[in-house]
């Protein structure tokens, strides 16, 4: 469950109730009936399933910081996924491997105070639950109460995997499984190769997602198979299917903050945006842009200009200020102050 | 000093000189001669005391993470700051006050990823470097060592503050000083408030910035001061001032990225822009219109379309596929995994039938 604790702004419910961003306050839930669906509550497993049922796509996006996780709410996206990927969009590593889980949470939380609409669901890091069953619970367990997620994600579809799955769902924590092209993996699988393109292989990565379902995950993410292969998984299953380069018959998609917003793009260092992710801006663009812009004010002296040049001292204290320079010794500082007292707009041509 | 020891993919330097971007390599300064200033290395000290020298206004700009590194790298900012500001900007809080310096070491870390060519500077973040001249003196080599940046900033102007700064720079460390303004202090200042607007907190302004100089420091940032002050603290220092909400007559200027590039902007939600700060671009706007788009074509299902769904499956695979579903009792995966292939060619076109392995 979210610890956000903090009052909404904008909360219209009746004085006695305190709204958190909590869905499940004891007080809505068992002393005041039915809930309303107020805008400014926390997306519920209960609202996600109703979705599902009624046909309606599940939209989830990646976040890391407060910023993104902000864009995320205001956007109205379903699912907050922190995902294992800012190893690679934010850390910079060619691989989701380097991330530690103190890393993650730090990601998770400054999310948690960003988004309070959206579900959050937090990755776990590669190497913080493979080892054992009780690894597995106790990273769960830290994502849910130092991150302050609701849920959580784990990649994999080995039997210790599924285990992992059970035992955590057991212990009161929500999972999303992950198959098909599980990046933790590349080690064994030679690299980022999509899934599923043969038969023994798509015949494996439904029987997975089954498992899954059957461990208790309340949705399973399909990742690079082809589209048969996702439509095959998504009808075989009662829980919803997020896509991510799994074509359009999954419940619902998932991409990376960075890669659909064109986060890097420039053509002197474009990163390579995945084939199945579509640019819905560029703003890298926008950024060199900006920045050259800046570089170049800062350079002809244009920036700042009187309308960025807020702070003022009152004529009084400004020739109090010269005469204290001179009684220092500092001549020039003081006919600098003076210079600049009177023309604010000239750039100082002295150093 | 950075820890970056890649290969300069593009160096253009004799093969017995490793190119780093470490600015200082042994083999460049000691055996190598005079080293060539090339694109490609890292901004040295002293090439910003030559730009200082020859009246050219310094550019620093905020960075805390990997991708706004690449992008101040590209563009060809002087010098990266990954500053404690990252605890509004990109952890949210209300005040730099929470950041831990281990948080800030992964920034550090990230950046000096993207980063090859700025100045790496790291701040010291609050509450590790007041308690005693030796803690500053720490911290300031951790910040070095294992956040791979190549000099440090410290805010303050009293004693205990000038004299971790010598100390600083006595382990060999370099540093910048910071007066004004030092967010770190709003529990003292009261909040957020520029100084150096009466005579006394003015002067001492430039007092401070002096003594800073005096114990080594190479250049002053200047935070939100009249414009008369940041000037006669320009003209009365040797070395280079940093100005932010600090007028025109320093020898350069700060921003934070988040605020220069209005990341935030968004009616809805418009995190407060310092008014000093000049908005270059309105990305928040962008982000959010892509977003509203992409949740848009997710849920008329036009996203994912053809030209984004590459991964295909050949005939035979598929009807291999169907028979094992069947067998398995998954009637209806069976007739979606034919339907979503038969959907997917004709979309495509007959031309796409390539091999796909």
């Amino acid at each position: 469950m979210a610890f956000l604790h903090k009052l909404s702004k904008a909360s219209s419910v009746a004085g006695a109730r305190l709204i958190r961003r909590l869905s499940n306050v004891p007080e809505n839930t068992v002393y005041g009936g039915p809930k309303p669906q107020t805008p400014n509550q926390r997306m519920t497993l209960n609202q996600l399933k109703q979705k599902y049922k009624k046909g309606e796509p599940i939209t989830v996006v990646t976040a890391y910081d407060y910023p993104s996780a902000v864009h995320l709410d205001t956007a109205g996206i379903d699912i907050c996924l922190v995902g294992d990927s800012a190893s690679m969009v934010v850390h910079g590593h060619d691989t989701t491997l380097p991330i530690s889980l103190d890393e993650m949470l730090v990601h998770c939380r400054a999310v948690a105070r960003g988004a309070t609409r959206p579900l959050l669901v937090g990755d776990l890091p590669f190497g913080t639950y493979e080892t054992s069953t009780s690894q597995a619970v106790d990273t769960a367990v830290r994502v849910l109460k130092e991150g302050g997620m609701d849920a959580i994600k784990l990649e994999g579809g080995s039997p210790s995997r599924i285990t992992a799955a059970k035992a955590i769902v057991e212990a009161g924590i929500a999972v999303i499984g992950h198959v098909g092209l599980t990046p933790q993996a590349i080690s064994v699988l030679g690299g980022f190769r999509p899934q599923g393109r043969n038969v023994a292989s798509a015949v494996k990565v439904v029987e997975t997602a089954m498992a899954l379902q059957e461990a208790g995950c309340f949705s399973v993410v399909l990742e690079c198979v082809p589209a048969p292969v996702a439509a095959a998984t998504t009808f075989a299953l009662q829980i919803p299917t997020i896509g991510i380069g799994a074509g359009p018959f999954c419940s619902g998609q998932v991409l990376v903050y960075h890669d659909l917003l064109g986060m890097l793009q420039h053509p002197h260092h474009a990163k390579v945006t995945p084939k199945f992710c579509k640019q819905y801006a560029r703003v890298g663009d926008l950024i060199n842009k900006a920045l050259l812009e800046y570089k170049e004010e800062v350079a002809n002296g244009s920036f700042p200009g009187p309308s960025h040049t807020p702070y003022k001292m009152n004529p009084k204290d400004e020739d109090a200020f010269t005469k204290e320079l001179q009684k220092m010794g500092l001549d020039r500082a003081a006919s600098a102050a003076t210079k600049a007292a009177a023309e604010p707009e000239k750039t100082n041509t002295e150093q």
